[in-house]
C-alpha cells in the first residue's frame, strides 16, 4: 500500500437542534485511504456509514447536522475547513460518489450523454466534440455495448444494472481520484451485483482510483476490498487488513456480524434439530402443485388490477411434505412470489391445480380456499407495509382471532399474550403501533399474526430481505424454533441463496417463471446441475476471501 | 430523516404547538367565525335587514364600525349575520360531496371491473365541464337559490373525492396488509371499511379543507351573480354585489364582506395545512 | 417520434367523453319542467315556430330518437336560436369568443410569469424569510374571491389612479387591451396563488431529491442544480396543475366578465341563465366543455415533450 490520499482523523458530526444538547452522530472517526486501495466500510442501517461519506464532501442532510471536530485531509487540504467554493472543485472533481439507487439519482429528463458531458464540462473543461468523445470513452469503459446510441437514451430506458453502470460513468465524467460507493449493488440481483463489483475493480486498476465501498454485506467486502472498517453507532469499532479482520475479529460486534452472515455454515446442533427425512415416510404431500400457469393479461392480481400480458409462472409442479422446509430461490422477475400467491389462492391460476392436504383447488375451490384460510398463512417482505398502520399489534392479533373464531372471545386477550410470547415480543407490544417499532419487531408481529391462525403451512415471501444481517439472523432463528415447536411446514421464498441453504431441506430454483432445478439443499448447492444454478451460486459473495467470485460465470448468463 | 423524526418525537406538546403557528392561527380564525355566527343575534349591534334611509351610505364610525349601505343597513351587523350563511355554504357544500364521493370511490376502487370503468367515464365527463359552468347550468334549471346550489354541489363536487379515495384504495388494496387480510379469511366489507378506508381517508379529510375554500368562493360568487342567496338576506357575496354600484363613493360596503371571505378562507387553508402535516398527507 | 402517435388516436379515445358531454347537456335541458318546445323558444313563441322546432328536434318522438335529432343538428352546426338575441347560438358564441379567449390566454401567461419566480424564490430560500413570505401570501391569496379582488383593483387603479377603464370592452385594439388588463391581472393573481403553492412544494421536493444530491456530489453549483436539474423536473407537475385548473380558470372568467361587464362567453352564459335562454346555456356549456377537453389534449402533448418517461 502506498501513501494515503485521504486521511480522516477524529471526525465528529453532531445534530444541533436549537435549545437542546447536541447529539453525536459520528464520533472520533479516523480512517486512512491509500492510493489505489479499496476500503470496505461495513455497518448496519443507522450505523452512520452513509452520513460519513456525506460528511467527507460536506453534503450533510440538514443544516442542523454539522462537523464539530476533526480533520479530513485530502492531500494537504483540510476539507473540514475548506470554503464552499473550494468544495465545488472537490466534489466530483476529486471525490466522486455512487449511490444505491441509480433510478432516483440519475436525472430522468436528461439524456445519459448530457449528464456525462455536464461533468466533463465542469471538471475537465472540455467542450463540444471533445466532450462528446470523452463521454463515449467513459461509456465504453463502464461497459455500454452501443455507446453512440445509448448516450442519447434516458435512464428509464435502461435495466437496473445498466443504470448503475451509467451512474458510475457519470461519477467518472468528473475524473475523480477517490470514488465513494454507497451500497452500489444492494438493489441489484446477485448476478448483476457480481458484474458491477467487477466493473468497480476494473476501473480501479485502469484509472488508479481509490475506492471507499460502503455496504452491509461482509461477503461483498471479503470479495472486493483490501481493508475493512466496521462501523457501529457512529464509531469505528474495528479496522484492519481484510484477511486479518475476518480471520480473527477483535470486537464482539464484528464477531456477531461475521457469525450472522448467511454464508456462514450454521452450528451442527441446530441443523440436526430439524428432521428432514421424517416426513418422507408418510409420502402424502401437504401441498401439491401440478403444472400451474399464471398469466397476467388484463385482469391479473388479487383484485383484478391490470398489468401487461406476462407469463409469470409456467408449468410449475412441486410437492411439499408435512414438516418439510422448502426454499424457492430466484432473481427478481423469476415468478417466485407470484407462485406463492397463486398457491394461497391470492392470484388466479390460468391452468393447473393446487391440492392442499387432499382438498383440490380445481375440484372444490370454495372448500380449498376455506381450508387454506384456516390452515395456511403468509409472512411478507416489508414488515411495515405488511401491518395496518392504524392498528396496535394487540388489536391486529385480536381481530384475526375473532375472524378465525377458534378462540372463545373471553380467551382472546390470553391468546394474544401467548402469541407475543411465541415470537419473543414483550406483552407491552400489544399496545404499540407499527410506526413506533423497529423493522425486526414488526416482522415478529407479522409472524405472530401468521401463527394466530394456528397454521400447518407458512409461506414466507422474502421475509428477511428488508432486515439488517444481525436481525435477519434472529428472525431465521425464530423460524427454526417455531418450526420445531409447532411442527410447521415452511415454504421460504428468497433471492438470497445463502439463507435458503442454511434453513431449508430442499431447494427449488426458478428463472423466468420456470423451475430450472430442484433437490435437496446439500445436493443443489454442492453439485448444481443446471448452468443457471451454477452461475447463481458462484455469484454469491462468500465471506471467505479464498472463495472468489467468478464474474465470468455471471457474464455468461446475463 | 430518522434523526429528525427522533428529534421531533421527543418534544413536548407545548413545543409542538409553538412550532405550529398554522394550526393555532387557523383554529383561532375558524373559532371566531363559528362563535360570531352562533351568537349573531346577541352580538350584532343592529338588525341586519332593517332599512334606515336617513342613515344610508354612512362612513365607518363608532356607531357603525363598517359604515352603512345604500339602504342604511349596518354593514358590521350584516357581516356577522353573513357568517351564518357563508359557514353553512362551506359546510353543506363540502359534506354532501365528501360522503357521496368517499362511498363511490371506495367501492369503485375496491371492486374495480365494469362498475369502476363506467364510474370513471362518468367522472371524466363531469370533469370535462368547467366546474362553475356545470354548477351554473344546474342552477339555471333548478332556479336560483341556495337549495339549488347545494344540489348542484352534490351532483358535481363528489367527483374530486371519488377520484382521490379511489386512487388511495387502489394502492392500499395491493399493500401487503390488505393481502394478508385476504389470506386470513377476512370478509370483503371488513377489509374495505376497517382496513382500507381508514387509511385512505386522511387525504380526503385534508382535501376537504381546501375544498371548503373553493366552495366558499364559488358559493359567494354565485350569490354575487344573483343566482344564490336572494336579497334582503345578508350574505357576503351578495353584499359585495350590492356595494358594487357605489365603489367610487362608498368603498366600505364591498371591502368588509370581501375581507371576511378572505379571512374565513385563510382560516380553512391554514387549518387544512396543519391537518395535512399532522396526518402526514402530502398534496 | 412514436411517442407522439397518441395525438392521432387520442381524439378517438375522447369520443366517449364527447358523447358524455352531449348526453349531459341534452339531459340538462330536458329536465326542465314543461313543454320542451316552450322551454326552448320562450313564452312568446308563435305556433309556427313551435311546430318547426317540434319537427326539427323530433320532440314528439321517443327520448332516444330526440337525442339522435339533437346530435344530428349539432353535427350540422345547428345549435338553435337565442330567444334574447334572436340569432343562431353558434353565431352568437363566435361573436363573443374573442374577449374570453384573450382573457384566458393572458391570465395563464401572466400567472405562470408570477408563479415561477415566486416559487423559485421561496424554494431556493427554503425555511427562510422569503419562503415564509411567499407561503403566507399564496395561502392567503387562494381565499381572495376573484369578483371582489377585481373590484378592489378597480378602486385602486381605475378610480384612485385613473389608469384603466372601469368596465366594458373597446372597439380599437388599444381600447380592448386597456379594458382587459385589470380582468387578466385579477384572474392571474388568483390562479398564480394555487400555482405558486404547488410549484414551490414541487421545487422544495426537487431540491431535496436524489437527483439534486447527486448533482451536488458532482460539484455542481446550487444555481446549476436548481435551473438545470430541479426546474426541468418540476415542469410536468406544473403542466398537470395548469390542466387541472383550467376548468377553474374558465369558471373564474365567467364571473370576472360579469364584474367588468366584458361581452364574452361568460357574461353571455350568466345573462342567458337569467333570461331562461336555454338554447344559449346549452350551447355555451357544451362549447366550454369541448374547449376544456381540447386544452387537456394540448397539456398531454406538452407533458410528453417535457418528460421522456411519459408514454400515452
Amino acid at each position: 500500500m502506498s501513501a494515503s490520499v485521504l486521511r480522516v482523523s477524529d471526525l465528529a458530526v453532531g445534530l444541533h437542534l436549537p435549545g437542546r444538547e447536541p447529539r453525536m452522530l459520528l464520533d472520533n472517526v479516523s480512517l486512512d485511504l491509500g492510493k489505489g486501495e479499496v476500503l470496505g466500510l461495513v455497518g448496519e442501517s443507522g450505523s452512520g456509514k452513509s452520513l460519513f461519506c456525506r460528511a467527507l464532501v460536506r453534503l450533510l442532510p440538514s443544516e442542523n447536522i454539522r462537523i464539530t471536530e476533526g480533520r479530513i485531509m485530502l492531500g494537504d487540504r483540510d476539507l473540514a475547513k475548506a470554503t464552499e467554493a473550494e468544495m465545488l472543485g472537490v466534489r466530483g472533481g476529486r471525490v466522486g460518489m455512487i449511490f444505491q439507487n441509480p433510478t432516483s439519482h440519475l436525472d430522468p429528463v436528461m439524456t445519459i450523454g448530457d449528464q456525462l458531458i455536464e461533468g466533463i464540462r465542469y471538471h475537465q473543461k472540455l467542450d463540444g466534440g471533445a466532450a462528446r468523445r470523452e463521454a463515449l470513452a467513459i461509456a465504453r469503459q463502464v461497459g455500454f455495448t452501443e455507446p453512440e446510441r445509448q448516450l442519447d437514451s434516458y435512464a428509464h430506458e435502461f435495466s437496473g444494472g445498466m443504470r448503475q453502470r451509467a451512474m458510475i460513468g457519470v461519477a467518472l465524467s468528473c475524473n475523480p481520484e477517490i470514488l465513494v460507493a454507497d451500497e452500489p449493488t444492494t438493489a441489484l440481483d446477485v448476478t448483476i451485483q457480481a458484474q458491477i463489483l467487477q466493473l468497480l475493480l476494473d476501473i480501479r486498476s485502469e484509472r488508479g482510483l481509490s475506492i471507499i465501498l460502503i455496504t452491509h454485506d461482509l461477503g461483498i467486502v471479503a470479495q472486493t476490498c483490501d481493508r475493512i472498517a466496521v462501523m457501529r453507532e457512529g464509531r469505528i469499532v474495528e479496522q484492519g487488513k481484510k484477511r486479518d479482520l475476518l480471520r480473527s475479529p477483535a470486537h464482539s460486534y464484528t464477531k456477531a456480524l461475521i457469525g450472522s452472515h448467511p454464508s456462514m455454515p450454521i452450528s451442527a446442533g441446530e441443523m440436526t434439530a430439524t428432521p428432514p427425512s421424517k416426513a418422507a415416510a408418510t409420502d402424502k404431500p401437504l401441498l401439491e402443485v401440478e403444472e400451474v400457469n399464471v398469466r397476467f393479461a388484463g385482469a391479473g392480481n388479487l383484485f383484478g388490477g391490470r398489468s401487461g400480458a406476462v407469463h409469470a409462472v409456467a408449468d410449475v409442479s412441486l410437492k411439499i411434505m408435512p414438516g418439510e422446509t422448502v426454499g424457492i430461490v430466484g432473481e427478481s422477475g423469476s415468478g417466485k412470489s407470484t407462485l406463492a400467491r397463486a398457491v394461497l389462492g391470492l392470484t388466479p391460476i390460468a391452468s393447473g391445480n393446487v391440492t392442499f392436504d387432499g382438498t383440490s383447488l380445481r375440484h372444490d375451490r370454495v372448500a380449498f380456499l376455506t381450508r387454506l384460510r384456516r390452515e395456511a398463512a403468509m409472512v411478507f417482505q416489508d414488515p411495515y407495509n405488511a401491518l395496518n398502520p392504524r392498528l396496535a399489534i394487540g388489536q391486529m392479533l385480536a381481530e384475526v382471532l375473532k375472524v378465525q373464531a377458534r378462540t372463545p372471545p373471553d380467551q382472546i386477550p390470553t391468546r394474544v399474550c401467548e402469541l407475543l410470547d411465541l415470537v419473543d415480543l414483550g406483552h407491552e407490544f400489544a399496545g404499540r403501533r407499527p410506526r413506533s417499532m423497529s423493522g425486526g419487531q414488526c416482522q415478529r408481529a407479522g409472524i405472530a399474526r401468521a401463527l394466530a391462525v394456528e397454521p400447518r403451512l407458512i409461506i414466507a415471501d422474502e421475509s428477511t430481505a428488508a432486515l439488517d444481517v444481525t436481525i435477519q439472523a434472529q428472525i431465521l432463528d425464530l423460524f427454526r424454533v417455531l418450526k420445531r415447536k409447532m411442527n410447521l411446514t415452511l415454504l421460504f421464498i428468497a433471492h438470497d441463496l445463502a439463507i435458503v441453504r442454511n434453513l431449508c431441506d430442499r431447494v427449488v430454483v426458478m428463472r423466468g417463471g420456470h423451475i430450472v432445478e430442484q433437490g435437496g439443499s446439500a445436493q443443489v448447492f454442492e453439485h448444481p446441475a443446471d448452468p443457471y444454478t451454477q452461475a447463481l451460486i458462484r455469484a454469491i459473495p462468500d465471506i471467505d476471501p479464498d472463495k472468489p467470485l467468478l464474474p465470468q460465470a455471471a457474464r455468461e448468463i446475463a | 430523516m430518522s434523526v429528525r423524526a427522533l428529534a421531533v418525537g421527543r418534544m413536548g406538546w407545548r413545543w409542538r404547538l409553538g412550532r405550529q403557528p398554522a394550526l393555532v392561527i387557523g383554529a383561532t380564525i375558524l373559532t371566531v367565525f363559528v362563535v360570531a355566527a352562533l351568537l349573531a343575534p346577541y352580538i350584532s349591534p343592529y338588525d341586519p335587514i332593517a332599512q334606515d334611509i336617513e342613515f344610508r351610505l354612512q362612513n365607518p364610525s363608532w356607531a357603525h364600525p363598517f359604515g352603512t349601505d345604500n339602504f342604511g343597513r349596518d354593514v358590521f351587523s350584516r357581516v356577522i349575520w353573513g357568517a351564518r350563511i357563508d359557514l353553512q355554504i362551506a359546510l353543506l357544500g363540502v359534506i354532501f360531496p365528501f360522503v357521496i364521493g368517499t362511498l363511490v370511490g371506495t367501492v369503485a376502487g375496491f371492486f374495480g371491473g365494469i362498475v369502476d370503468a363506467l364510474l370513471m367515464r362518468l367522472i371524466d365527463v363531469i370533469l370535462a365541464f368547467p366546474f362553475l359552468v356545470l354548477v351554473l347550468s344546474i342552477i339555471a334549471i333548478l332556479g336560483p337559490g341556495l337549495g339549488s346550489f347545494y344540489i348542484a354541489m352534490a351532483l358535481v363536487g363528489w367527483v374530486s373525492y371519488a377520484r382521490l379515495i379511489r386512487a388511495h384504495v387502489l394502492v392500499l388494496k395491493n399493500s401487503d396488509y390488505a393481502i394478508a387480510a385476504v389470506s386470513l379469511g377476512f370478509s370483503r366489507s371488513r377489509i374495505m371499511f376497517r382496513h382500507l378506508l381508514p387509511n385512505a381517508i386522511a387525504g380526503s379529510v385534508v382535501f376537504s379543507m381546501s375544498d371548503a375554500v373553493l366552495v366558499l368562493l364559488n358559493g359567494a360568487a354565485i350569490s354575487y351573480l344573483g343566482l344564490g342567496v336572494q336579497p334582503p338576506i345578508a350574505e357576503w357575496g351578495i353584499m359585495v354585489a350590492e356595494g358594487q354600484p357605489f365603489i367610487t363613493t362608498a368603498w366600505w360596503i364591498t371591502l368588509f364582506p370581501g375581507l371576511s371571505i378572505v379571512m374565513l378562507a385563510f382560516g380553512f387553508s391554514l387549518f387544512g395545512d396543519a391537518l395535512g402535516d399532522a396526518l402526514g398527507v402530502k398534496e | 417520434m412514436h411517442r407522439y402517435k397518441f395525438v392521432l388516436y387520442r381524439p378517438i379515445q375522447l369520443l366517449p367523453v364527447l358523447f358524455g358531454i352531449s348526453v349531459v347537456t341534452f339531459v340538462l335541458v330536458r329536465l326542465i319542467p314543461g313543454d320542451p318546445a316552450r322551454v326552448l323558444l320562450g313564452a312568446r313563441a308563435t305556433p309556427t315556430a313551435i311546430a318547426n322546432i317540434r319537427r326539427q328536434y323530433g320532440l314528439d318522438e321517443p327520448m332516444w330518437l330526440q337525442y339522435f335529432y339533437f346530435v344530428k343538428n349539432l353535427l350540422s352546426g345547428e345549435m338553435g336560436k337565442s330567444i334574447l338575441y334572436k340569432i343562431d347560438v353558434l353565431k352568437l358564441i363566435i361573436t363573443r369568443i374573442e374577449p374570453t379567449l384573450v382573457l384566458v390566454l393572458a391570465s395563464v401567461t401572466l400567472s405562470v410569469l408570477i408563479a415561477v419566480p415566486m416559487a423559485a424564490l421561496a424554494a431556493r430560500n427554503h425555511g427562510r424569510f422569503a419562503d415564509h413570505a411567499v407561503r403566507i401570501i399564496s395561502t392567503a391569496g387562494i381565499g381572495f374571491p376573484p369578483f371582489w379582488l377585481g373590484l378592489m383593483l378597480i378602486i385602486l387603479f381605475s378610480v384612485t389612479l385613473g389608469m384603466f377603464p372601469v368596465s366594458g370592452y373597446g372597439e380599437t385594439l388599444g381600447e380592448k387591451i386597456a379594458h382587459l388588463v385589470l380582468p387578466s391581472v385579477t384572474i392571474a393573481l388568483s390562479l398564480s396563488t394555487v400555482l405558486t403553492r404547488s410549484l414551490r412544494a414541487a421545487m422544495v421536493e426537487g431540491l431535496r431529491s436524489d437527483v439534486a444530491t447527486a448533482a451536488r456530489a458532482r460539484g455542481m453549483p446550487e444555481r446549476v442544480v436548481f435551473w438545470r436539474h430541479v426546474v426541468p423536473n418540476s415542469m410536468v407537475p406544473t403542466i398537470n396543475l395548469l390542466a387541472i385548473n383550467i376548468g377553474w380558470l374558465i369558471g373564474g372568467t365567467v364571473v370576472i366578465e360579469s364584474v367588468f361587464a366584458i361581452p364574452g362567453i361568460g357574461q353571455l352564459l350568466v345573462r342567458a341563465i337569467f333570461s331562461r335562454d336555454y338554447m344559449v346555456v346549452q350551447g355555451v356549456a357544451m362549447m366550454l366543455a369541448c374547449a376544456t377537453v381540447l386544452i387537456n389534449l394540448i397539456a398531454d402533448i406538452v407533458t410528453v415533450a417535457a418528460d421522456p418517461r411519459v408514454k400515452l
